[in-house]
């Protein structure tokens, strides 16, 4: 599996929407299938065995987070939902549900190529990397390390967790639950202020300018993203 | 005799105590209440009364003429006929009668009559002492009779006081049932129509089974009363009273007996029914004033559909047709142009299909603020985060103003939707960036004020202010100062932020600085301080600053 020409399925129950994805993915090498219904996209899956999913949360019979449990039974397929700007609560269940991204719509071929890329890479290599990096910011995870600019910074043991946790899912937004879950425990899954306020000293320490972040990017209602170099 | 125990049912509870009191209140008690054991004690009274005269008799008998000592067998008669009712006044006439002719005529102490005047004087004293009897009875039982009524009356005025005042249908409900337990002593139900269905406004604490249900049902489909004490399912544990206006059935009133055994008087029920004439009135009151509500919301609805064709219309067609121009023209004439060209076109239809994409965001927000659909999910947010997403998202609209964020690093977590509140600084801020020239800076400050009881975000520009009589015009929908016709935009932003800022409880208000331009700010309530487990990192360049434009 290759990071250019992948396998496409588009799930979306409107037609120009399935156009508008064909034209811009078959440009770039990607093969699109296009199912108009969740019990389409769950035969289409098994039929094509595509190496992503695109998937719009409002299908006329299985709604998008539904698709997503029951896909996750068996597959651990890339997902990115299409949903549009405020219903975050959809998102959310269908992040949690297991999909791996999300788009409002409308957005740019861009933003959808780079959500591509991030799903697949990280779908195709799972395994958690030593080191990773973006801009001048650099977290070696083998000997517990943040350096910005070469510089070491000193986090508190959470804010480092949860660095850690952004950064091993570079380019890809984690819900609050989710990562209250991973760094502070399934107890203090719904403790966000927890969260809000190690996100916000994080930032003091590793954003040049706190209040327009350049790497930890808030996902409005949703979770945050550490941006990735895609 | 049955009527006067049904009667009783009112003041059994008050007769029934008079055992324990003492003489003089048990004598009122005896007087005010028409009991028939009592009839006895009131004959020995009025005996008692005849005695009192006679004893009164022997010492005035030496100085006095005869004839003239019947006055007081008279006045015995008089205040036995005023306190004690007819039968006792009779009795006291007769023995009065009796009394007279036994101790004062001649032969005295026989009940022999010798003298044809004393006939004329005994049948004098008899037949006064019965027609005063009859008359004081009869003044006696008009009091009382009034005073029921006076009382009856008060107590209708009270309720119709009290519900006029009602604000709302459980106000409505509440003061109905008030008043029976204060009146009757008994608790009440109110199950009001809905369509064609009753529906219980009362809580749980006075559960109605299923029987009941059918009777209270039963009332209210005939119109009639049902249940206990009526012919229709007397069987029931309570009496129902359909609530009736001239137009239709509202509701049934239920009434609950404390003791199985009472019923209620032909007075009380005649009261109750007034109670449930009343309770009808007001309950449909509220309801057409709901309904007129309603109305007036509906017609605030249409206004607002009209004008949204008439403004909008305008506004969905521009884009579009700045974007089917450009769009067409790349397609048909793509030969004839230059690769600048077709840039500006590409540019042009992809910023005009932005500016629709955020009217009709607009347009959805505005309806569901108007439709109060707005479901707040207030969590603690970080107020810099708020502000940093709101420059996200506006990011390239900024263009090349400067911004500049000021957030005191110890400003603490405060409850509101993060979503909407960016969502109404974006849009402030979009305000901003219209109404200023470009390049000019902005202004963005959060900070708690009032010794801490509001968050407030000020958002602060160097544009062209805002006239004195608009500075709250400004938020109204659709509202759009007269000289910004120039700017596109549709009067909505600042609508949606106010309803968005008043969803949360808070306030948003705009001023002119002294300098030129203009502040809007936004405070939100901090209804608690959140005691924060974790420290915030003690910065030590307290002011964050940044400038937009530079690298």
């Amino acid at each position: 599996m290759s990071e250019t020409g992948v396998r496409v399925l588009v799930v979306d129950d409107e037609r120009s929407i399935r156009r508008f994805l064909q034209a811009a993915l078959a440009p770039h090498g990607h093969t699109v299938y296009e199912a108009t219904s969740g019990e389409e996209a769950l035969a289409a899956v098994i039929a094509h065995r595509p190496d992503l999913i695109i998937l719009d949360l409002g299908l006329p019979d299985l709604d998008g987070t539904e698709v997503t449990r029951r896909l996750r039974e068996w597959s651990q397929i890339p997902i990115v939902i299409l949903s549009v700007l405020d219903r975050e609560e959809d998102k959310i269940a269908a992040l949690d549900a297991g999909a791996d991204d999300y788009l409002s719509k409308p957005f740019g071929v861009g933003e959808l190529l780079a959500r591509i890329r991030v799903a697949i890479r990280h779908a195709s290599r799972p395994a958690e990397e030593p080191v990773f990096q973006v801009d001048d910011l650099k977290v070696d995870v083998a000997h517990r390390q943040v350096t910005l600019t070469g510089q070491e910074v000193s986090l508190t043991p959470t804010e480092y967790d949860l660095l850690r946790v952004l950064g091993q899912h570079a380019g890809k937004v984690l819900t609050h639950r989710q990562l209250l879950r991973q760094v502070w425990g399934v107890a203090y899954e719904t403790e966000t202020h927890l969260l809000r306020v190690n996100v916000s000293n994080l930032r003091r320490k590793i954003e040049p300018d706190p209040t327009r972040p350049h790497y930890i990017l808030t996902e409005p209602g949703v979770g945050y993203r550490l941006r990735a170099d895609v | 005799m049955t009527e006067k125990r049904a009667y009783s049912d009112m003041y059994a509870d008050i007769a029934g105590k008079a055992h324990a009191v003492p003489a003089i209140s048990a004598l009122t008690q005896i007087i005010s209440v028409h009991q028939p054991l009592y009839v006895w004690w009131r004959i020995l009274l009025s005996l008692g009364l005849v005695a009192v005269a006679t004893a009164l008799g022997f010492p005035l008998h030496a100085l006095i003429a005869r004839a003239n000592l019947v006055m007081l067998y008279l006045a015995a008669v008089v205040v036995a006929a005023t306190y004690l009712d007819r039968v006792p006044s009779m009795v006291a006439a007769v023995a009065g009668v009796l009394a007279f002719n036994f101790f004062f005529t001649e032969p005295r102490f026989t009940l022999v009559m010798s003298d044809p005047e004393d006939i004329i004087t005994f049948t004098g004293l008899f037949m006064v002492g019965l027609v005063v009897s009859t008359l004081a009875a009869r003044a006696r039982e008009q009091a009382e009779s009034a005073r029921q009524h006076e009382s009856q009356i008060a107590a209708l005025y009270e309720l119709s006081r009290d519900l006029t005042a009602a604000a709302d249908l459980d106000a409505v409900v509440q003061g109905v049932t008030n008043h029976v337990s204060h009146t009757f002593g008994r608790e009440s139900v109110i199950l009001l129509a809905e369509g064609e269905e009753l529906k219980s406004r009362q809580p749980a604490s006075f559960p109605l089974d299923e029987n009941e249900w059918a009777v209270a049902v039963r009332s209210f489909r005939s119109g009639q009363p049902a249940g206990r004490g009526t012919d229709t399912l007397p069987g029931a544990r309570l009496h129902y009273l359909p609530l009736k206006t001239v137009r239709r059935i509202v509701g049934v009133l239920g009434v609950k007996t404390t003791d199985p055994n009472l019923h209620l008087t032909p007075e009380q029920r005649r009261l109750l029914e007034s109670f449930a004439g009343q309770a009808a009135l007001a309950v449909e009151r509220e309801q057409l004033a709901e309904q007129a509500r309603q109305a007036e919301l509906l017609k605030a609805a249409d206004k607002l559909q009209t004008a949204l064709l008439n403004s909008i219309s305008h506004d969905l067609r521009t884009p579009l047709v700045a974007i089917t121009g450009a769009l067409s023209s790349l397609q048909d004439d793509a030969a004839s142009l230059n690769e600048a060209a077709r840039q500006g076109l590409i540019e042009m239809a992809r910023e005009e299909a932005e500016r629709l994409n955020r009217l009709v965001g607009n347009l959805l927000d505005m309806s569901r603020i108007e439709a109060g659909a707005l479901r707040l999910k207030q969590v603690p947010c970080d107020v810099q985060d708020v502000i940093g997403t709101a420059l996200e998202r506006l990011s390239s609209r900024l263009g090349d103003h400067p911004v500049t964020v000021e957030v005191p690093p110890d400003l603490p977590l405060v409850p509101m939707d993060f979503v909407l509140i960016v969502q109404a600084l974006a849009n402030i801020l979009d305000n901003a960036v219209k109404y200023s020239p470009p390049g000019s800076p902005i202004r963005v400050t959060g900070r708690l004020a009032g010794a801490g009881e509001s968050l407030e975000i000020a958002v602060a520009d160097q544009g062209i202010g805002i006239p004195a009589e608009d500075l709250t015009r400004v938020f109204d929908k659709f509202y759009r100062a007269q000289r910004t016709r120039a700017v596109s935009g549709t009067g909505l932003g600042l609508a949606i932020a106010k309803g968005i800022v008043e969803a949360h409880g808070g306030r948003i208000w705009a001023e002119n600085r002294p300098g030129g331009g203009t502040v809007v700010t936004l405070a939100l309530p901090v209804q608690h301080v959140l005691a924060i487990s974790t420290p915030r990192v003690s910065a030590s360049k307290h002011r964050v600053t940044t400038t937009e434009g530079q690298p």
